[in-house]
């Protein structure tokens, strides 16, 4: 299972909003460079294989994303809770599942870093440019679908026993985040920030002072 | 991949008895002395599960363009990955043992049979030996006898071939000591043709396992 938020924000503000998160991130930001595929089968449910090319050799990881959680309960959540599976593969996966009946749907390639926060539970927040491919597995050829927005997601790992506490942590942690950028469940985007330009600009000239200062 | 569980240089061989001869429990209880009476120590118990599926049978609109059989193998040893082997696609594919579970949603196929290889397995200088019967789950019928030897020092199967061979010949020499009908025999896959290179994986392994499953499956055994 895993806990989601989503949210947009301007390309331009995204170096804001990476010193926002090295300052609250102990750890190190790391490059995400991920080829995704999507495969589709007309008796099976669709699969997410997904090439993390930041890493020498490749790794290959097939995702299968069940459904979200339901019911008024639910609804209520402020982050998306749904099943997930994942198991890492050897880098003939495709293949594989071309053999067992899967055709690719759609691909792209998601660029851009990462951070993930040791709290309560594992959070993490990924920042990227969602880019498509001209012609098949044409990386190099990547060009971003939306040039001047950014995708923001925020997730945490959970189980049927403890979703109800990852929730309010991933929803409290959104929290830091909002001045520049809305969080909220995928699929009922809340919009740009209307004041993330001066919040970006508090925070790059705080930063550039403290940069000074060492 | 990641972590990788330590994995040795191995042939997986099986008893092939003599015309006219039957493999049996004291079979196996005769080859467990043969590897004692070479100073083997036993060392502790192993388990490989190999599993045969087929598509789910679906009507005509429904049918799907899919590998009639996929093969599968676990590992008691090495319990954090799974492998599947699609032989008429010359393919052996590693994943996170989680694959099972990916697999079981989507309902593209379903399990036929499964087989377990099981026994002890011993220390001889730097040779790790397992021998073990083959059964069908849910069955108590000898299917066969499986043998694995493994090699620490090398992991390149070229380099290791002929000290392979020459340790099999000791073993058979031992065997013969003890008057058995049969002898040591090997099944080995063209590992090139499932592209998997010099450098022995636990890919190697499964592939072996796999062709191992596939011949006791073809001969019929009694108990």
């Amino acid at each position: 299972m895993e806990c989601v938020v989503q949210g947009i924000i301007e390309a331009q503000h995204v170096e804001a909003l990476d010193v926002l998160l090295q300052g609250l991130c102990e750890g190190q930001r790391e490059a995400v460079k991920t080829h995704e595929i999507c495969l589709k089968s007309t008796v099976a449910s669709e699969l997410h294989l997904l090439c993390d090319l930041s890493k020498r050799p490749h790794i290959w990881t097939v995702k299968h994303i069940g459904g979200a959680m339901r019911g008024t309960g639910a609804e209520q959540l402020p982050a998306l809770v749904r099943n997930i599976v994942e198991s890492k593969m050897s880098n003939n996966a495709l293949r594989f599942f071309y053999a067992v009946g899967y055709k690719m749907d759609y691909e792209l390639l998601r660029d851009g870093f990462a951070y993930r926060f040791q709290r309560a539970f594992p959070i993490t927040v990924t920042v990227t440019s969602v880019c498509r491919l001209p012609k098949q597995h044409s990386i190099d050829e990547a060009t971003p679908v939306t040039p001047n927005i950014q995708l923001v997601e925020v997730t945490a790992p959970a189980t049927a026993d403890n979703f109800s506490d990852v929730v309010p942590a991933i929803s409290s942690f959104a929290e830091h985040l909002s001045p520049l950028v809305n969080l909220s469940k995928p699929g009922s985007f809340a919009g740009i920030v209307s004041t993330a330009s001066t919040a970006a600009a508090s925070l790059l000239s705080r930063s550039d002072r403290l940069e000074h200062r060492v | 991949m990641g972590s990788q569980s330590v994995c040795l240089d191995s042939r997986v061989l099986h008893w092939q008895p003599s015309a006219g001869a039957q493999v049996t429990s004291q079979t196996l209880v005769d080859l467990f002395r043969s590897i004692e009476s070479m100073n083997g120590v036993r060392t502790g118990r192993w388990q490989i599960t190999a599993a045969q599926h087929r598509p789910f049978t679906r009507d005509q609109a429904m049918a799907i363009d899919c590998a009639k059989e996929l093969l599968g193998v676990a590992f008691s040893e090495f319990a954090s990955k799974h492998y599947f082997v699609l032989r008429a696609e010359r393919m052996v594919v590693e994943a996170d043992s989680s694959i099972q579970a990916i697999m079981e949603k989507l309902q593209v196929y379903r399990n036929r049979l499964s087989m377990v290889f099981e026994g002890f397995q011993y220390q001889l200088g730097d040779f790790q030996l397992k021998a073990g019967r083959a059964v069908l789950s849910q069955a108590e019928n000898l299917r066969g006898i499986v043998l694995e030897v493994e090699y620490s020092p090398v992991s390149s199967i070229e380099k290791t071939r002929q000290m392979m061979q020459e340790f099999v010949d000791l073993w058979q020499e031992a065997i013969s000591a003890q008057s058995m009908s049969g002898r040591i025999s090997l099944l080995e896959p063209n590992f090139a043709e499932y592209a998997l290179s010099d450098t022995y994986t636990w890919q190697h392994t499964a592939l072996q396992y796999i062709f191992l499953f596939a011949y006791f499956l073809s001969q019929s055994q009694r108990a």
